[in-house]
């Protein structure tokens, strides 16, 4: 097993940066052999930490994105009816009885696995990414959690399939809707919010190597001080990638307001938060240190 | 040093029944978990061990945010327990604590006042005296409780509503149906399926909650009641309004019930100039009606009709709101009283392009309520 301080660096050298809290959890998820809910705003990385994980575990990661109205058919599996019709219509003069024709048709090559069903069948202990868990629906929940607890899966035309390895389960939220009690019971729970400077800056640093220092540095403080703001949608630490990422393409080695006001797309995808914060676009500035007192006469 | 003589385990036990006290739904099996998952951590220092702690017994942010003041505190109060035991009793008056609630409780409890743990742990009943009770004669100790049974109802009631998403354990079943009659120009070769599709509920809610002082506490359990539905509805807007509107919306999509109760508190206090139901409803008329309003949106506004502003604006805004709404919902606490006829001059002015005029002044009425929003 691999022990605490083994989690961060191994999470570091997959490039994620993190603290010792999200380091606990995945530490104590894999010796627990819990699920792990993650919940905070977007765009903070809670998608990242699946992909990583799988990464350092050096396994394969497959994903359960969940949205409104999710069923059964598109999370465990579906028979390929079309498939099942065509062969039934293919073998109509052969001599294959009811029996044996029934068989064929019910058999694994008919078989269209979703994310649950190919998690448990997986040849190797795979991390599973249950992403966005609160946009499914309750009954969905409900039954999410039978799987987990259960790890089986009953086909009525061929039978139970157990789990060949049980997966390492992580599942992300984003607080649209409470969860339910039994779900969060079965699951260890980490909440992760907005980096502050230091980590943040070193995201940036880290991920964005071609950026200028000072640059990384006044992106780090403006996107802090810009969460300070209430905004419909508040940006989350890949929007200040994207942003360091484009600056650092367009080989521009510090901040100014037309340069601002021109990217500013980047980081804001709400019309009414542009505009708030171009309208207060100096006053921002100022208190993120990045225009000198001098140019403001 | 002060000898310790409760073990690990023990403290860990007593840790989480502190945490019980304080709202904290810790079972056996998560003190177990816990103390498995601390064999798995070499060395012990404070600061992983509340890690360790923090990650195994939180379930959600709110818990997250409050267990490191629950923490240390526990931990404080435990070594000064132990040690005015090894030293002596008779110290005379130590400079007080801090008197917070959550310190004394936990002084209480650690001397051996045990028996608030059965009320803390038994289970809302819905009691029903309480839900007959207007909501503004209920003691402010009550209020906690009948936002839990209403919580209660409201995701009750949810659940039955959200039929139509009916989730089957079952495979997507074709329908039969449909594809016979699809593939009849095939010679009833079945080639191309149909299938179940579930049903959608397409029907959005729009609040327009008053908060002015007269009103603050039925919206606050009003809100708490409609919140339950966000899962049901295609959409779900809020707004209160005092002399300006505001859009709530996103406070309350953040789940963090607390936080959208302290805008309503702040609302409350720019009150002095009294509700303006018409100026409010023309500038949600002008701002978002276009996105918000059509005819599959049904508005609810919860105001007693006390309208010192302009009585042609609101008539205006809500003959507006009328046309494009599937309906509106007006209600009144007041109108459950049987005297109760709508005299105010706000009220006479909008009860025309009313469709539903309704009470909300208690829990029975709340359930009421429901049958008008589908």
């Amino acid at each position: 097993m691999i022990p605490l301080n083994e989690i961060k660096k191994m999470l570091l050298s997959q490039g994620y940066i993190t603290d010792d809290a999200v380091a606990m959890s995945v530490f104590l998820s894999l010796q627990l052999n819990k699920p792990l809910l993650v919940e905070g705003p977007a765009g903070v990385g809670k998608t990242e930490i699946a992909k990583v994980m799988a990464n350092a575990l050096e396994t394969d990661l497959i994903r359960l994105q969940c949205y409104e109205g999710l069923d059964a058919t598109h999370a465990l599996y579906e028979w390929n009816y079309q498939r099942q019709l065509l062969h039934i219509k293919l073998t109509e003069n052969g001599s294959q009885s009811i029996d044996e024709k029934e068989k064929t048709i019910f058999s694994d090559s008919f078989l269209l696995k979703r994310p649950l069903l190919q998690a448990i069948t997986h040849h190797k202990r795979p991390v599973l990414l249950i992403d966005e868990i609160d946009r499914s629906d309750e009954e969905f929940e409900s039954f999410l959690l039978e799987v987990l607890s259960d790890w089986q899966i009953t086909i009525p035309e061929t039978g139970t399939i157990k789990a060949t390895h049980i997966p390492q389960v992580i599942l992300t939220g984003n607080r649209t809707r409470e969860l339910s009690e039994a779900l969060r019971r079965r699951c260890l729970y980490l909440y992760i919010d907005y980096p502050d400077y230091e980590k943040e800056w070193l995201i940036v640093k880290n991920k964005v190597p071609a950026i200028d220092l000072k640059l990384a540095e006044q992106i780090t403080r403006f996107m802090q001080q810009l969460r300070s703001m209430k905004l419909e949608k508040t940006p989350g630490l890949s929007e200040t990638l994207d942003w360091a990422m484009a600056l650092a393409s367009l080989h521009i080695d510090h901040l100014d307001k037309s340069i601002i006001e021109q990217t500013l797309g980047v980081i804001l995808k709400d019309w009414n938060d542009t505009r708030e914060v171009q309208l207060s676009l100096s006053e921002l500035m100022e208190k993120t240190g990045i225009i000198p007192k001098l140019d403001m006469v | 040093m002060t000898l310790r003589r409760t073990s690990l385990s023990a403290n860990i036990v007593q840790f989480c029944r502190y945490l019980r006290q304080n709202g904290f739904a810790v079972g056996v099996e998560e003190e177990a978990i816990t103390l498995q998952a601390l064999q798995f951590i070499p060395n012990i220092d404070p600061s992983v061990f509340r890690m360790a702690l923090k990650a195994t017994l939180c379930r959600s942010k709110d818990q997250a945010e409050q267990f490191e003041t629950l923490f240390s505190n526990y931990w404080k109060q435990i070594e000064k327990a132990v040690d005015a035991k090894v030293k002596d009793e008779s110290t005379a008056k130590k400079p007080s604590l801090p008197q917070q609630a959550s310190y004394k409780s936990i002084k209480a409890w650690l001397h051996g006042n045990r028996n608030d743990e059965t009320e803390e742990t038994a289970s809302y009943s819905f009691q029903e005296n309480l839900s007959q009770k207007d909501f503004s004669a209920i003691p402010k100790e009550e209020v906690e409780e009948l936002m839990q049974i209403i919580k209660a109802l409201a995701k009750r009631l949810a659940a039955k509503k959200s039929h139509a998403y009916k989730f089957s354990h079952k495979i997507n079943m074709p329908d039969l149906r449909q594809t016979l009659r699809k593939n009849l120009r095939r010679g009833g070769e079945l080639m191309e399926l149909a299938y179940r599709k579930p049903k959608r509920n397409r029907i959005k809610l729009l609040l327009l909650c008053d908060v002015s002082k007269s009103m603050e506490l039925y919206t606050a359990f009003l809100i708490q009641f409609m919140y339950a539905f966000q899962q049901v509805y295609n959409r779900m807007e809020t707004f209160t309004f005092g002399t300006s509107l505001e859009r709530i919306t996103p406070v309350l999509k953040e789940n963090n019930f607390r936080n959208a109760l302290g805008v309503l508190e702040t609302e409350k206090n720019d009150w002095a100039g009294g509700t303006r139901i018409g100026a409010s409803l023309e500038s949600f008329v002008k701002s978002y009606s276009k996105k918000m309003l059509d005819s599959k949106t049904i508005v609810i506004i919860l105001s007693d009709g006390w309208d010192t502003g302009d009585m042609g604006l609101l008539k205006k805004s809500m003959e507006f709101i009328q046309k494009r709404a599937k309906k509106i919902i007006w209600l009144n606490p007041l109108a459950g009283f049987t005297s109760y006829r709508p005299d105010v001059a706000g009220m006479k002015t909008a009860m025309p392009f009313i469709d539903v005029f309704a009470s909300v002044h208690n829990v029975e009425s709340l359930r009421r309520l429901n049958k008008w929003i589908q």
